[in-house]
Formats: C-alpha cells, sequence, structure tokens
C-alpha cells in the first residue's frame, strides 16, 4: 500500500456486513448475564409503569362514586409502590447498561491497543500517527451506546412490537393487514437510503480521520511552520478539510433523518388507508368501537417502528466506526514469533549474517547475498555513504523487519525461530531520533531497565556524562521533560538515551549515529566511560565522525548491496581505496 | 452559565437561525397534537354518524377522503417543517464548531514555544476533538431538548392554573423539590465530569506518545510494559466514566419517583376534589392526560444538566485556548520593510533565563551581512537557544538581539522569520512529497528551483526512490535515513532564499563527502545569505570566517579556525580530539592558513 496523506482517504472496500456488529457481539457476549437481567428489569420496570393507569381508572370508575376517600388512598398508596418498583428496576438496569457500555470499549480499546504494539515499524510509517490516534481514542468512544442500550433497546423494541402486532391481528384481521402493509414499503424506502447513508457516514469518519491527522501532525510540526511562515497556507489546507468534515456531517444528517420523516409519514398512509379500507368494505357493519381500538393500535404499531429506526442510525453510525477498528486489529502482523518459537538463551553475542537478501518494498534489494560474522564482544563500526543501508544491517538483527532471503543467527539461534522479546530485550538499540517520553529524566532512564534502582540509574547516567547536566536542573533526575523533550538540547537528549540503553545491560549494543549530536569532547568522555563497560560486548556503531570509528576492531563500508570493505583502521587506510576516501576528506581539506 | 453566553457569541451571523429553530421547537409542539386533533374529527364526523345511521358509507367516502388527504397532507407538512428545524440546529451547530476549529487552528498556530512545551499533543487533540463535539452536541441537542421540555412544562403549568389554581398548586408542590435535588446533583456532577475530560486527556496522550515512539518502545521490547501503562489510562478513564453516569443514578430514583408521583396527586387530590364537586370529570381528564406533560420535563431536566455540565466541562477547556496568548507577538508599529534584509546580526548583552535557569548570559557578538559564523560548544551550552533568538522562538529576559540594526522585537514576526532559513536539529518532515516538503516554505516554488535546491543540498536519493520527487515521506520523515532527512531540511531552508541561514547541527548524520559538497554549495549560494552554522565537526567550522565556541551559556572564545587551534582550549582539544591528533601535531599557524 502506498503510504497514506492526510488528505488521503483509507477507502474501505468491503461492502456493508453485519458480521462487523456480529463480531461486536463477542465483546457484548462477555456481559451475557447482565444483558439478559437489564432486559428482564427493563420488562418488570415497564409493566409495573402500565400499573398506574389501571390504578386511576379504578379510582374514577369505582371510588370516585362511592365516595371512597379511603380505597382513593389504599390506591395511591399502590400507585406508590408500583411507581418505586419501576424506578428502581430502571435504575438497576441503567447501572448495568453503563457497566457494559464502558467494558466494552474498555475491551475494544484494549485489544486495539495490544494489536498496535505488535505492528511493525512499517505500519507507523506509512500513515499520519493522527489517524491512528484518532482511532483508539474517538472511534472506540462513538460505539458505546450503541453497543450497550442500543441492543436493549433493540430486543424490546421488537418485543413490543410483537406484542403490539398480536393485540391488533385480535382486533382486526383484515384491518391489520391494511397497518401491515405499509411494511414492505418502509423497506424499500430504507433499502433507498441505506447505501447512501452508508457511504455519508463512511465519508464523515474519513474526512475526520484525515481533519485530525493534519491537526496533529501541524501540532507536532508548529515550530517549522512558524519558522518557515507558512501559517496561512496551513491554516488553508486545515480549512478545506474542515470543510469536507463538516459537508460530509451534513450529508450524513439529511439522509439519516430521512428515515423517521419516512417513518413518520408511510404511518399516517396506513392509516389513512385503514378508515378508507374500514369504510368501504365494512361499512356500517363495523363497529366504532373496533376502528376506535385499530387506530389506536395502528400508531402505536408505527411507534417501535420509528424508535427501531433510530437505534437502525445509531447502528449504521457504529458500524461505520466498527469497521475501521476491526480493520486495524486485522492488520496483519508482519514481524511475529513463529508458532513454537522458543526464548533465546542468554547470549555470548556472536551474530552471523548468511547470504541475507533484504528488501523493503519487494522490489529493490538493499542488501543482496550479505555475509558477516562477528565474534562475540567484537566491536564495528558500519561507514558508507548515507542510505547505503547501514541502518538497515543493524535493524536486520533485531528483526525489525524480517529478511527476504538467508540467514541470521545469533549464537547460531536462527532469529527468526526465537521470541521477539527475548531477542530485542538482550539487543540495546540507539537510534539516532532519541525520542523521550513525558516524565521525569529518572523514569526515562529507567526505561531501559524498569526494575533498575535510582542508584543504578545515576549510575548509568555518569557513565555517559549525563549526570552533570541533569543534576544542575532545577529538580535533578526528578525533571519533568516532554515528549520530544524540548527542555533539553538535542545532545543532551541522545545522553539520556544513551544512558537508558546502557541501563538495559545488552548482550549487543547497536549506537545508530547516536552520539551525532554530543560534542567530540563529551563523547571522547563517554567513550572513556563506555570502554570498561564494553568489554565483552559485540557493538554495532554508524557513525560518520571518525574519531568514533576509528579504534573499532573492524570497519565495514557499506555500498552496493553489501560490504565493500572490511578491516582495520589501518588496513584500511593502507588499501587507498574507499574508505581511505572517505578519511581524507574529514582530515584533510 | 457564561460558557453558553460565549458559545452564543461566536454563532454571530447565525442568531436568526438559530432563534428561528428554537421557535420551531415550540412550534413542533404544539403540532404534534394535531394528528390527534384530525383523527378525532374524523371520528366524530365519519364514524360516529355512521354507527348511528346518521350517512352511509358511500355518502361519506367522499368527506373521509378529503380528511384523510389533509391528515396526509399535515403530516408531511409536519415532519418536513421538523427536519428543516433539525437540519437547522445541526448546520448551525455545524457552523459553529467549523469556525471554532478555523480559530482555535489559527490561534494554536501563534503560541510561542512555551505554550508547545506545556501543553501536550494528545492534550490539545482532545480540545479539537472530544470538547469540541461536546459542544457541537450541546447547541444540536442538549439546548433544543432543554427548551422543549421547558416549554412543555410551563405551557401545561399554565393551563393547569388556569384551569383550577388549587389543583395545580398540588401537583407543583415538588416541582421546587426536584429542581433542589438537581441542582444538587448539578453541583455534585461538575467535578467529576472535569475529572472525566482530564482522564480522556490523559488517554490520549498516553496513546499518542505510544505512537510516536512506537521505534524506541521496539527497541526495548516494552511492549507489556506499553500494554500495562495503557491499561492503567484506560482503566482510569472507565471508571470516571463510570463514576460520572453513576452520580446520576443516586438522584434519578428520587427526581424519578417525585416526578411520576404527580399521577398520584392527581389519583388522590383529583379523587377527593371529584367526591366534595370542586373539579369536574373533564377538569380530571385534562389533569390527567396532561400529567406526562409535567413529569417527563422533570425527569429529563436532570438528564439535561448532566450533559450541560460535561459541555461546561469540555468548553472551559476551549475557551481556555481559544483566549491563549502568546508572548511573542508582532508589535502594532512593528516594522515591516519592503525589501530584503541585508543579514547582519548583532546580539547585545544577551542573557537568556529559561525554567528559571540561567541558558544564556553576557553574549555579545557581531555578525556582518553575508558572513558565515560557526558556533561550537560542549553539548547543552546553548547554541541552540543563541540561534532560537533569531526568529523569535524565544525573546531575549536581558539584552536585545538586532537584525540590520532593529531589534528583532521591533520587526514584523512574519517578515523576520521569513527573512531567516532554519533547519533544525530536530528533524521534522511532513508527510507530504519530497517536493511539497522542500516546497514548504514557498508553496509557489517551481519545479526546476525544487530540484536545484534540492541539488544544492544533495538530495540526489531521490532519484532511487520509488516516485522521485513526488514520493510521499511518511511523518517526521520515518523510513528516510537521518542523513537523507538531514539534506531535505537543509533543501527546504535553502529554498526560501533566506537573508540569515541557520543550520543547527543538520549536517551531523551526512557522511563525510556529502558534507564537503554541501559546504562547496553553500559557500556559493546565488543569494546574499548570512550563515550561522552550528556544528561539531571541525570540518563544518574549519571554513567559517569566524568559530565562536561557547560554553557554560557563555561565548568563551571567538577566533577563525586557524586562530583557534593555535591557542589552548576547548576548540584546539576538539580539533585534536577530530583528528586523532596529539599535541605536537598540530600544523603551525603559517600552514594551517596556507592549507584553508
Amino acid at each position: 500500500m502506498a503510504r497514506n496523506r492526510y488528505d488521503v482517504d483509507e477507502n474501505l472496500e468491503t461492502p456493508f456486513n453485519i458480521k462487523h456488529l456480529l463480531r461486536a457481539g463477542q465483546y457484548i457476549g462477555r456481559h451475557k448475564k447482565k444483558m439478559i437481567l437489564s432486559l428482564i428489569f427493563s420488562a418488570i420496570s415497564a409493566a409495573a409503569g402500565l400499573l398506574g393507569p389501571l390504578m386511576v381508572q379504578r379510582g374514577i370508575n369505582v371510588s370516585v362514586p362511592n365516595k371512597d376517600v379511603r380505597e382513593l388512598v389504599l390506591l395511591s398508596v399502590g400507585m406508590l409502590a408500583a411507581i418505586i418498583v419501576s424506578v428502581l428496576f430502571s435504575r438497576a438496569r441503567s447501572k448495568y447498561m453503563i457497566e457494559v457500555g464502558q467494558e466494552i470499549i474498555y475491551a475494544i480499546r484494549k485489544d486495539l491497543f495490544e494489536h498496535l504494539q505488535k505492528l511493525p515499524f512499517q505500519f507507523y510509517d506509512d500513515r499520519p500517527h493522527g489517524k491512528i490516534l484518532t482511532r483508539v481514542i474517538n472511534y472506540v468512544n462513538s460505539v458505546s451506546d450503541a453497543l450497550s442500550n442500543g441492543i436493549i433497546n433493540f430486543v424490546l423494541e421488537i418485543f413490543n412490537l410483537v406484542l403490539i402486532a398480536i393485540f391488533m391481528f385480535i382486533c382486526d384481521v383484515r384491518l391489520s393487514l391494511v397497518v401491515i402493509a405499509g411494511v414492505p414499503l418502509l423497506v424499500v424506502v430504507v433499502m433507498l437510503v441505506k447505501p447512501a447513508q452508508r457511504r455519508a457516514w463512511q465519508a464523515n469518519s474519513n474526512k475526520n480521520s484525515n481533519l485530525n491527522a493534519y491537526l496533529h501532525e501541524s501540532l507536532d510540526g508548529m515550530k517549522i511552520t512558524q519558522a518557515f511562515v507558512r501559517e496561512e497556507e496551513n491554516a488553508k489546507i486545515y480549512e478545506r478539510l474542515n470543510t469536507a468534515a463538516v459537508k460530509t456531517w451534513m450529508k450524513a444528517q439529511y439522509t439519516s433523518n430521512l428515515i423517521w420523516l419516512s417513518v413518520d409519514n408511510i404511518s399516517t398512509w396506513v392509516v389513512g388507508a385503514m378508515y378508507i379500507v374500514g369504510l368501504v368494505m365494512l361499512g356500517p357493519a363495523m363497529q366504532i368501537g373496533t376502528i376506535i381500538a385499530i387506530s389506536s393500535y395502528a400508531w402505536r404499531f408505527w411507534q417501535p417502528i420509528l424508535s427501531l429506526s433510530n437505534l437502525y442510525n445509531t447502528f449504521i453510525n457504529a458500524v461505520a466506526y466498527l469497521e475501521r477498528i476491526f480493520e486495524m486489529i486485522d492488520e496483519p502482523v508482519t514481524v511475529d514469533d513463529v508458532p513454537g518459537a522458543v526464548d533465546l538463551p542468554p547470549i555470548q553475542g556472536r551474530v552471523t549474517f548468511e547470504d541475507v537478501t533484504f528488501s523493503y518494498d519487494g522490489k529493490v534489494n538493499v542488501l543482496e547475498h550479505f555475509n558477516l560474522d562477528v565474534q562475540p564482544g567484537e566491536s564495528i563500526a558500519l561507514v558508507g555513504p548515507t542510505g547505503a543501508g547501514k541502518t538497515t544491517v543493524v535493524n536486520l538483527i533485531s528483526r525489525f523487519y524480517n529478511i527476504n532471503e538467508g540467514r541470521l543467527l545469533l549464537d547460531g539461534h536462527d532469529i527468526s525461530q526465537v521470541t521477539l522479546h527475548s531477542l530485542r530485550s538482550q539487543m540495546g538499540i540507539m537510534l539516532q531520533d532519541s525520542f523521550i517520553f513525558s516524565g521525569t529524566i529518572m523514569d526515562n532512564i529507567r526505561y531501559g531497565r524498569l526494575d533498575a534502582t535510582d542508584e543504578e540509574v545515576m549510575a548509568a547516567a555518569k557513565t555517559v556524562c549525563a549526570h552533570e547536566f541533569i543534576s544542575q536542573m532545577e529538580d535533578g533526575y526528578f525533571t519533568q521533560v516532554n515528549e520530544r523533550g524540548s527542555r533539553l538540547s538535542q545532545g543532551q537528549r541522545q545522553l539520556v538515551a544513551f544512558a537508558r540503553t546502557l541501563l538495559s545491560d545488552p548482550k549487543i549494543l547497536v549506537l545508530d549515529e547516536a552520539t551525532s549530536s554530543i560534542d567530540a569532547k563529551t563523547e571522547r568522555m563517554v567513550q572513556q566511560g563506555l570502554e570498561a563497560l564494553l568489554k565483552g560486548r559485540t557493538s554495532f556503531v554508524i557513525a560518520h565522525r571518525l574519531s568514533t570509528i576509528k579504534n573499532s576492531d573492524r570497519i565495514l563500508f557499506i555500498s552496493d548491496k553489501g560490504i565493500a570493505e572490511a578491516g582495520k583502521h589501518d588496513e584500511l587506510l593502507a588499501r587507498k581505496g574507499k574508505y581511505y576516501h572517505l578519511y581524507t576528506a574529514q582530515v584533510e581539506d | 452559565m457564561f460558557q453558553l453566553k460565549w458559545v452564543w457569541k461566536r454563532m454571530e451571523g447565525d442568531h436568526l437561525r438559530y432563534i428561528f429553530a428554537l421557535c420551531s421547537t415550540l412550534l413542533i409542539s404544539v403540532m404534534d397534537l394535531g394528528n390527534s386533533v384530525i383523527t378525532a374529527n374524523i371520528m366524530d364526523t365519519v364514524f360516529q354518524p355512521l354507527q348511528n345511521g346518521a350517512v352511509t358509507a358511500q355518502g361519506i367516502l367522499p368527506h373521509l377522503i378529503t380528511m384523510v388527504a389533509v391528515l396526509i397532507g399535515f403530516t408531511l407538512f409536519r415532519t418536513g417543517f421538523n427536519y428543516l428545524s433539525i437540519m437547522t440546529y445541526e448546520s448551525c451547530s455545524q457552523k459553529l464548531i467549523f469556525g471554532l476549529r478555523r480559530d482555535l487552528y489559527k490561534n494554536m498556530q501563534e503560541q510561542d514555544q512555551a505554550f508547545f512545551g506545556m501543553n501536550r499533543t494528545g492534550d490539545l487533540m482532545t480540545r479539537l476533538t472530544g470538547d469540541l463535539d461536546m459542544v457541537r452536541f450541546a447547541v444540536s441537542w442538549i439546548i433544543r431538548n432543554l427548551f422543549g421540555n421547558i416549554l412543555s412544562f410551563v405551557i401545561t403549568a399554565v393551563v393547569f392554573f388556569v384551569t383550577d389554581w388549587l389543583f395545580a398548586l398540588t401537583m407543583l408542590v415538588v416541582s421546587p423539590i426536584i429542581l433542589a435535588l438537581t441542582a444538587l446533583f448539578s453541583k455534585r456532577v461538575h467535578p467529576l465530569y472535569v475529572e472525566l475530560r482530564e482522564r480522556l486527556s490523559q488517554l490520549n496522550t498516553q496513546a499518542q506518545e505510544n505512537i510516536s515512539g512506537n521505534r524506541v518502545i521496539k527497541a526495548f521490547a516494552r511492549e507489556d510494559y506499553e500494554i500495562q501503562r495503557f491499561d492503567e489510562k484506560n482503566r482510569d478513564y472507565k471508571e470516571a466514566n463510570k463514576t460520572a453516569s453513576l452520580m446520576w443514578l443516586k438522584f434519578s430514583p428520587y427526581i424519578d419517583t417525585l416526578s411520576q408521583g404527580l399521577s398520584i396527586a392527581v389519583l388522590l387530590v383529583g379523587g377527593i376534589f371529584l367526591i366534595i364537586g370542586r373539579i369536574s370529570i373533564g377538569t380530571f381528564t385534562l389533569f390527567n392526560s396532561l400529567t406526562w406533560m409535567l413529569t417527563g420535563p422533570m425527569r429529563m431536566l436532570g438528564m439535561h444538566l448532566n450533559d450541560l455540565q460535561r459541555f461546561f466541562a469540555s468548553s472551559n477547556k476551549i475557551i481556555e485556548l481559544y483566549y491563549a496568548k502568546s508572548t511573542i507577538v508582532s508589535r502594532p508599529d512593528a516594522k515591516n520593510p519592503s525589501g530584503r534584509v541585508a543579514g547582519g546580526l548583532e546580539f547585545k548583552n544577551v542573557g537568556l533565563k529559561l525554567h528559571g535557569t540561567q541558558v544564556l548570559q553576557d553574549i555579545s557578538l557581531t555578525i556582518k551581512p553575508g558572513e558565515t559564523v560557526a558556533i561550537m560548544g560542549p553539548t547543552g551550552c546553548g547554541k541552540t537557544s543563541l540561534v532560537n533568538l533569531i526568529p523569535r522562538f524565544y525573546d531575549p529576559t536581558e539584552g536585545q538581539v538586532l537584525l540590520d540594526g532593529t531589534p528583532v522585537r521591533m520587526y514584523d514576526l512574519k517578515k523576520l522569520r521569513s527573512s531567516v532559513g532554519i533547519a533544525t536539529q530536530d528533524v521534522f518532515l511532513f508527510s507530504d512529497t519530497v517536493d511539497g516538503n522542500i516546497a514548504y516554505g514557498d508553496i509557489d516554488l517551481s519545479e526546476e528551483d525544487v530540484k536545484r535546491y534540492a541539488k544544492m543540498a544533495a538530495v540526489d536519493f531521490v532519484e532511487d526512490l520509488t516516485d522521485g520527487f513526488d514520493t510521499i515521506i511518511g511523518e517526521r520523515g520515518t523510513g528516510l535515513s537521518g542523513g537523507q532527512k538531514q539534506r531535505i531540511a537543509l533543501a527546504r531552508a535553502l529554498a526560501v532564499q533566506p537573508s540569515v541561514l541557520i543550520l543547527d547541527d543538520t549536517t551531523s548524520a551526512l557522511d563525510m563527502e556529502t558534507e564537503k559538497y554541501i559546504q562547496e554549495q553553500l559557500a556559493a549560494l546565488d543569494f546574499p545569505c548570512t550563515k550561522v552554522i552550528v556544528a561539531q565537526r571541525i570540518s563544518t567550522t574549519r571554513r567559517a570566517d569566524k568559530v565562536i565556541v561557547m560554553q557554560d551559556g557563555k561565548i568563551a572564545d571567538v577566533g577563525t579556525h586557524a586562530e583557534l587551534i593555535q591557542r589552548p582550549g576547548y576548540y584546539r582539544e576538539v580539533y585534536l580530539l577530530q583528528n586523532g591528533l596529539t599535541e605536537e601535531e598540530v600544523p603551525i599557524a603559517s600552514e594551517a592558513k596556507g592549507g584553508k
């Protein structure tokens, strides 16, 4: 799939599918007991509510003519009891429904989030993050009521409908048939409106998703926007997306509201037709009592249909969101534990690439027949032109991507056969873009090993020379930093990220341009601190600064989908090849 | 309540339509009685006479058809009118949130860095999604229903009082109690909704950071930990939601019992009044049949106030954002010179304090137009803070920064910033095409120009991408290597042809050859440009006209490369380190100059 942008709709090709509602049923099913009890409670509550009018009728027909005040009081007490029963059962139902609704969205959100954690880089790289966020938060929130109260009311209204239909038929079959004749008509209308309605809600969910994606990106990139004075242009783009969201909403409203409109009108036609049929067919033989009764039933027969049509709108809307949510839950996990994967035992740190071929898109190979054997404890430096595949090489060791051909072994274990968690937790990877979570600096470093004590955290910070600047901050290690670490300079963020990686005590350390923003002097000190720590650990370093790579055990020059040159610094210089060329470019000017 | 007033103000231009909508709600509640009137008429004029044998079925048929036609016509009109009314509410509310979204977006664009440091993206997202939706809901639904309910309550109450004041009074005696209970509930539930809103914002932030930090999470295999952390927030939100919703259930039994108790009053009081002959059976029937018109609104009042409280909690957040003021804005008398600024910079005793820390101190520095100045210094010494003062990402707390002799504060902010091209340390690219990213600062840039600047910044790798310059790159440039991102960011900065070009460690991830190429390109730009380059590499700084060495927020040394390597100090140490030389190997001054 091509990358998705904020202004590209994520079209869903599958037709309307009851499957999504049924799938939501799994979530509802966990609360079967509460759902059934709610249904019963609702019925009791409704029945108790019906007692009131009966008591009034009795009071007027019997007590008042008898001037029996005592009975009137008794009836009132009875009525109060009925009301209390009705209120209490309805409250019990509401309580269950609130709980069920919240539990369902909690569970859906949990499943969605857990699945998201398994999805590979590719997934996150291919679409604006705002679109993912909108689904996790806003879409999930939108389905709560439909899946709790909606379902219960749906059942109740169907029940109601059947009951009224039965009463109506007992009253007069022929006239009832006239009333029922409106139902197929309504079905036709619904069938006509439905596709448009579904399209409209889908379009709206698309446009909202686009709007949020753009907002998200705008907020993240605000500094650049301001620096480049792009505010007006961006406001225009936002306004365009805003307009689209409003337009699709209105369209969805225009179509959705046609449903109750149709129900209301069709019911009137049906009742009108019933009067005429009643008059023509039955003539004077007809009792006025019958016509009054049946017309009252006819109106009441359409009441639940109206409620059902409103519920139908709610469901259509919820399905539009559920589709999007389930689509994401169904997103295939391309990098996952194979069946029967075993934990990688604690390793020494030997890394072997056996004839590895890799491509990101399946078309252009980034690495071809790549072979490399790294001994435990060896330090490897990767150099070469930007985009040659240095990062790719180290990413493959952590199995961030699956290789297309060949094998990749750690201490002789094929990494595709071990669990991801056991593999990655023995690796320490420091990326170029050092993401800092919001929280204290202490928390951020501890992210590397969650059970580390404060002392261990500080020791790690000291090793990478971060202790000094951290102690100088107002709250020291407990200073709050936020995402993207705006309170720290880029170099300081790298140091914090470095401490975080060190704390994880990895067997294999990967530094991908990890120190590019740290000044040479600090870097030197960091390296001195590291030397002792790195003993016995395999390390891969990607760097452009020669001082960083010069002392490596082996330097690999990566280009043309493989290793062009390999050897120690001095050997490579003596060869006067690509590395020599690179080196002289820096030293001599 | 001021929130409602505020929203009303924001609906400027739609006031009449909204009032129309409110009036139509009134009309519709009256029209709702229409069907019963017409059917009653049909009974009286058609079926009753038929029953009595006063008319024949054949004879009365035309009249019945007319009446049915009236019924159908009236229903069509009523439903059509209602449809129109609902659509008016919808379009008013949509126009309102359209305008709010637009204004909030614009206002956020004007905020300074301090604002974005304080407000997390997830929280701001919550305001523009969930909170705004609550405002929409209030305008299109809550108010409509609240108004409708109050209306039917008042109308019914008036009818009752006119009919029999004493009977009416006995019925309305419970309403103050209900009102008091509702008010108490409303007061109790308010903090719960404030809390709920906060939880939502936290949930949003947690999810947002998780998505943004997905690479780090995978690198540390922290998925389980993340799931656990998210689960906490998810659970908190669920519980807060339940607590807020359940609060209503604490009050609703009393309110419901009291309001439904009206029927008891009808039965008991009405019955006694009937017995003593105070009222007729007609009056009784009227009271009995209209009681639900009082009961319904009283029961619903609590629910609507509940929704209204949610609206208050949300709208407070929106109002706060709406009026957020940036400290960095153009002055009313800002200078906006029409021509290109020359690009001379001067720092006069500049100091900067951020979060209580003195980041910069006593910075005095002059940079002539066209000069290339490199800034070097240890991590955290204030290099980025210094260059951030030029386009006014921050204002200095002491001293002044001048551009062409005029303090930068005095410039129109847009003029100032469009004169400055910056490539920041933390490269941010937009999920757009390569072309779109390079032309970010100047959307009218021609294709040839995009390619020209791309070439200057060595964005040659684009040829290898599937769609060349039209390749869409992921948000934040995911999918590109660090060096590739930096090169695009550089091309973007060059493309605005700035008078002052700031490169904040933008070439750190580039290989030596590429960097050298870029250095050459920068030296031969086809527009006059002052360059301020923050760098860690000697290979970058050696070409500069002037190198500024910073330490602890102060300028420690200034000189040319040749001068600085001759004197002991930070620069010389770095020079030696990077070239793997020892003290003795420093080339003597004349050689260094010759080499340059």
